[in-house]
């Protein structure tokens, strides 16, 4: 369904990497189309957070290549990827505590000039009224889920083609996931793709476009969201009897 | 290599051929130093004297910087503090005199005591901040020698000890420094290659698991640095009576610096190379008078060169065997089967109960309420999500963390929370997510390390290498290579450890662990990194383990490996059991499943 | 002698407090401990006399050359000693590679410019007797430099990145961050505040190579007693130091106060390994 296309926005091939000896992904294929909401699922271990690391360039690729927006982007430093416009929210709400919040944007949008700087940060608070209403407290002082806000704010400061959010509702209240999920949702319909690793089924089901699933470290499974029997199919994966290749 | 309690003890002869080429390049520095007096003049006599005092004070502090991998800087301190008291006894200006090799056994005492005393803080600091304690240490003995002028004579000094016939004459006193430099050799490679050597490794580069397998660091600590202390203080005493008279301008910084640069020049772990480390770094200076003036300058470039360029030193350059590539297609084949040759059967019976564990770290709850039975001869599964206290079960069992209620025992016993080194004796053995293994030792050695605690032979029997020593080495290495042949790496046991790849790292820490006859294995996430096909043998050698008696922990992600192997299993989320019961049992239950899938 | 004292002990304090700000600036960006932090500051004692003694040139002029001399020591230890080892740090690589380059430091200096101490200029030439200026430069150039660093680090987006990056590297490089050249700009910081230490200090410590090592071990206390990275630790430790040290001095003498500060270190490393406003241990296993 994707031929007519003639280049994805992320396309990586066979992509290898891992820590040091510990290769972690065997050989990744994996598009995102402009625009398009995909979901990774996949149970713990199987190289997630690894997959987004080694797109941001925060760890090496050892084979295979990374794609966007029709350039080469293979180990490149997270600064250019995120210049590019592939911007990485990492996991675990990794604020800076010791500054406030809005130093914690401006900081994002390190390379911007400083008026640009100023806008940008009150576009990406725009989507999280309960944290610019904090935001000349330290990051510190937030709890979780404003955390969480606060990562995924720092990430719309540069303007994405390519938000990937790194399990974006661990930690949160079900009423946080749904303010998260929703931000996801207006982004798409202004036009930037996300890359979503999550943990919540039925939530990713319902955000994403198209899911793929990774298991040890193989895209085991790749489908439109719209298919029918997706849970049953991906339990499948996950427990091993058979791979389920799309 | 059938079994360990058949095979004979390896003959004298073999066994001294098998360590021949080793010995080669010390008889041939020897050799050259007999025979410089008939080559030469009194001029290198000075200088071949220097080295071999420095080498006496470098051979023990090698097992401490190269062995022990603590940056001891200072260690002029205790040259200076065996001067002077060798010094300061012989001229009796304190007390009667005493003869100088009377002298030397008591500086050397001295040495020791206060090689302990700086050694200490070790225990605690690492790295910079002993490196720091050290220099410090350095600094304040040379202004207590300038200072307290009744004893040391202040800046105006005091005389060296005069040597008796027939070590008054240059020569005379090269032969007796070469003799101690010599014996000096001769006991720290006893060290060096016994179960203390390996766990002075062991701890420098995988601390966790050295305490996992029973070894006590304040005990290997203190035993090395009474050792080194001694050794530099006899160093001093033979400096004093060279130098004839001693200031303590005679003991500058650089000093300090040639010798701990001799020993990362030549190479951690090493003896040759930090041997030849430091006759180079004598002969140096010596070579050109602007060398004289820059030999510091030159030590830190070369230390500088050596960091960045050969962090292994003269010694990986001289180790050509771990050159030869290794076959690319090999693969691990374990033979399960033969674990009844080299494991004691266990009799069963005891149980590991923990009960109401409960741990927090900050205000997470990491651990709260956990009953776990771990039965003889089952294999336990432990499985959850990430941060659902699966590792930190494990920690709190190998008393890496001490739970803050609940209880745990053994059979009847109730298991001590915290003191990770008391667990090995205790018959509880375990691997870790990461393998911590030494990757400067040989396959072979760090399976060996496993089994430290069951050698008999104390410090000082190894220091001179008496029998019981040898029995235990033997002992040691058989065991080891049997377990290789269990779980199918026997081809690779003389290879360093960091060339294997990390699943083979996987089965070394079995092996590792199998070296203690363990009533209870902990693995944690032993099949991550594996091949499909290696899970499957990995499976079969957990289940032959069990099937000696031995209870297993298993904590896994590979869900099909817990199902396929499993009597029990718990499951944890968020700290809390979800679930627990047979394989069949948890495939079908509703919440496990949404706690993996998230739905 | 209370006045003495309190006049060169808060001076000599003043002096080991930067130079744990010193170690600190580098610490925060790499988490390296360098050896060559003392040697910035025997080297701002070192250049400051060479520019306007040997040279002549007026005390500004010898002041900025010296900072900027000092700022490309720095630099050229992050090239030299700590980008190659920083890829295994828990190797510890770093100790040796930063005690290497000190140690030739030291040594250029020995040689270059001499093993005997040699005169400093007076600067200003206000005050005398416990208010002689080799007593209160150092203070001021330690409160000067404190309020520097707070403007900084609370007013400045650089700043700011600086304490990201301490904080949470591998966020900060996720965020975009240029980490690697903020690392630069924060040893070039680090031989500016050395710089300073030695500059101010230099009428009471003179241009004398061996400082290095000294300032190396008395500024490290400081660093040890408040916590690595911790600045106002670094500044209390290091004032405490030298009116302990001073008074020691003035009260039991020279010899017993080395051993006193000595000890002193020993019992608190041993006693709270983290310093005493350090924070938590990290995990282990």
């Amino acid at each position: 369904m994707h031929t007519s296309v003639p280049e994805p926005l992320l396309a990586v091939a066979a992509l290898q990497s891992g820590y040091g000896k510990i290769r972690v992904l065997h050989g990744i294929d994996f598009q995102v189309e402009a625009g398009e909401v995909v979901a990774l699922l996949g149970p713990n271990g199987a190289g997630k957070s690894t997959m987004l690391r080694a797109l941001s360039g925060l760890l090496p690729v050892d084979a295979g290549y990374v794609r966007f927006g029709g350039r080469d982007i293979t180990n490149i430093s997270p600064r250019e990827a995120a210049r590019a416009g592939l911007v990485h929210v990492i996991e675990g709400h990794r604020v800076f505590t010791q500054i406030s919040v809005t130093d914690n944007l401006l900081l994002a949008g390190y390379d911007l000039s400083r008026g640009e700087r100023t806008a940008r940060i009150e576009e990406a608070l725009s989507f999280f009224p309960e944290i610019a209403a904090k935001r000349h407290e330290y990051g510190g002082a937030l709890s979780g889920g404003q955390q969480q806000m606060l990562t995924v704010a720092q990430g719309l400061v540069r303007r994405p083609r390519l938000l990937m959010l790194d399990e974006p509702s661990a930690g949160l209240s079900p009423v946080l996931v749904d303010r998260v999920l929703d931000v996801i949702r207006q982004l798409r319909k202004q036009g930037t793709a996300v890359l979503l690793v999550e943990q919540l089924l039925e939530k990713a089901l319902a955000t994403a476009d198209r899911v793929y699933g990774l298991v040890q470290g193989h895209i085991v499974l790749e489908a439109p969201t719209s298919e029918s029997d997706l849970p049953r199919r991906l339990e499948q994966a996950y427990f091993g009897h058979q791979a389920l290749t799309p | 290599m059938t079994s360990v309690t058949v095979t004979p003890p390896r003959s004298e002869p073999s066994a001294f051929r098998a360590v021949l080429p080793q010995l080669v390049p010390f008889l041939c520095v020897f050799a050259v130093a007999m025979i410089l007096p008939f080559v030469s003049n009194d001029y290198w006599a000075l200088i071949g004297t220097r080295a071999a005092i420095y080498w006496v004070l470098v051979s023990g502090l090698n097992l401490v910087v190269g062995f022990a991998g603590h940056l001891a800087i200072g260690y002029v301190a205790l040259l200076t503090l065996g001067a002077y008291t060798t010094s300061v006894l012989v001229a009796g200006n304190v007390m009667p005199a005493v003869p100088v090799f009377a002298a030397l056994p008591i500086a050397a005492v001295v040495g020791a005591v206060f090689g302990v005393v700086v050694g200490l803080p070790a225990l605690r600091l690492r790295t910079f901040y002993f490196a720091m304690s050290t220099l410090g240490f350095a600094t304040i003995v040379t202004q207590i020698a300038l200072a307290w002028q009744s004893v040391t004579g202040g800046g105006i000094g005091i005389a060296g000890p005069e040597f008796p016939a027939p070590f008054n004459t240059a020569w005379g006193y090269y032969y007796l420094c070469i003799g101690l430099a010599a014996v000096s050799t001769w006991i720290s490679a006893n060290i060096a290659h016994s179960r203390f050597g390996r766990a002075l490794v062991a701890l420098r580069d995988a601390e966790v698991a050295a305490e996992a397998t029973g070894i006590s660091k304040p005990r290997m600590l203190i035993a090395i640095f009474l050792l080194a202390g001694a050794l530099a203080a006899i160093a001093g005493g033979l400096f004093a009576s060279l130098q004839t008279y001693i200031t303590p301008d005679a003991f500058t910084f650089d000093l300090s610096v040639l010798f701990f640069i001799a020993i990362l020049i030549g190479g951690r772990g090493s003896i040759l190379g930090p041997l030849l480390g430091t006759i180079i770094l004598t002969i140096l200076p010596e070579l050109a008078a602007p060398l004289a003036a820059w030999s510091t300058f030159l030590y830190a470039v070369l230390l500088l060169v050596i960091v960045l360029v050969i962090p292994g030193g003269i010694a990986a350059l001289l180790d050509f065997r771990n050159r030869r590539p290794l076959p690319s297609n090999r693969a691990i084949l374990p033979r399960p089967a033969a674990l009844g040759d080299i494991v004691r059967k266990r009799a069963g019976g005891k149980t590991l109960s923990l009960r109401g564990i409960a741990l927090s770290f900050g205000n997470v709850r990491a651990i709260d309420g956990l009953d776990l039975d771990v039965a003889p001869g089952r294999i336990h599964g432990l499985i959850g999500p990430n941060g659902s206290g699966k590792t930190t079960t494990l920690n709190v069992i190998s008393g890496y963390y001490a739970a803050k209620g609940g209880t745990m025992t053994l059979g009847d016993d109730a298991l001590p929370p915290g003191m990770p080194a008391l667990r090995a004796a205790r018959g509880i053995a375990r691997t870790f997510q990461t393998p911590r293994v030494i990757g400067e030792a040989s396959v072979l050695q760090n399976v060996m390390i496993g089994g430290t605690i069951e050698g008999e032979a104390s410090f000082v029997e190894a220091l001179l290498s008496l029998p019981r020593h040898h029995r235990d080495e033997r002992m040691l290495a058989a065991k080891a290579r049997g377990l290789l042949g269990v779980v199918g790496l026997e081809t690779l046991a003389d290879v360093r450890a960091d060339r294997l790849q990390h699943s083979e790292l996987r089965f070394i820490e079995i092996a590792r662990a199998l070296m203690l006859d363990p009533d209870f294995l902990l693995l944690d996430e032993p099949a991550a990194g594996l091949s499909a096909d290696e899970i499957d043998r990995l499976a079969a050698l957990i289940k032959a383990i069990c099937a000696r008696g031995t209870g297993v922990l298993l904590v896994e992600h590979h869900a099909d490996l817990i199902f396929a192997i499993c009597d029990q299993i718990t499951v944890l989320n968020l700290g809390r059991i979800l679930a627990a019961g047979t394989a069949a049992e948890i495939r079908s239950h509703k919440e496990v499943v949404s706690a993996y899938l998230g739905a | 002698m209370l006045g003495s004292i309190l006049a060169s002990g808060l001076a000599a304090g003043a002096i080991y407090a930067l130079v744990g700000v010193t170690y600190n600036t580098m610490f925060s960006t790499s988490r390296v401990m360098s050896f060559t932090s003392g040697q910035l500051a025997m080297l701002g004692g070192v250049f400051g006399s060479m520019f306007m003694l040997k040279l002549g040139l007026p005390v500004i002029a010898g002041f900025v050359l010296t900072l900027v001399g000092c700022a490309i020591i720095g630099i050229i230890t992050e090239f030299v000693a700590v980008r190659p080892v920083l890829k295994n740090l828990d190797q510890h690589l770093y100790v040796l590679s930063t005690l290497a380059l000190a140690l030739m430091i030291q040594q250029v200096a020995a040689i270059k410019w001499g093993t005997e101490p040699q005169p400093f200029p007076k600067l200003i030439g206000w005050g005398s007797g416990v208010w002689d200026e080799k007593f209160w430069l150092p203070v001021v150039a330690c409160a000067a430099t404190v309020i520097g660093l707070e403007y900084l680090y609370r007013r400045t987006l650089v700043g700011r990145a600086f304490l990201a990056i301490a904080e949470d590297n591998f966020a900060a490089r996720a965020l975009g961050l240029p980490e690697r050249n903020l690392r630069i700009a924060s040893y070039a910081l680090a031989g500016v505040i050395g710089g300073i230490a030695g500059f101010s200090g230099g009428e009471l410590l003179l241009a004398f190579f061996a400082n290095g090592a000294l300032l190396n071990f008395y500024g490290f206390v400081p660093v040890a007693i408040g916590g690595l990275g911790n600045n106002r630790g670094a500044i209390i430790g290091g004032i405490a130091l030298g009116l302990f040290q001073q008074a020691a001095n003035f009260l039991v003498g020279g010899i017993f106060s080395s051993v006193a500060v000595f000890t002193l270190f020993i019992v608190v490393l041993l006693a709270a390994p983290r310093g005493l406003f350090g924070s938590a241990t990290a995990r282990r296993v």
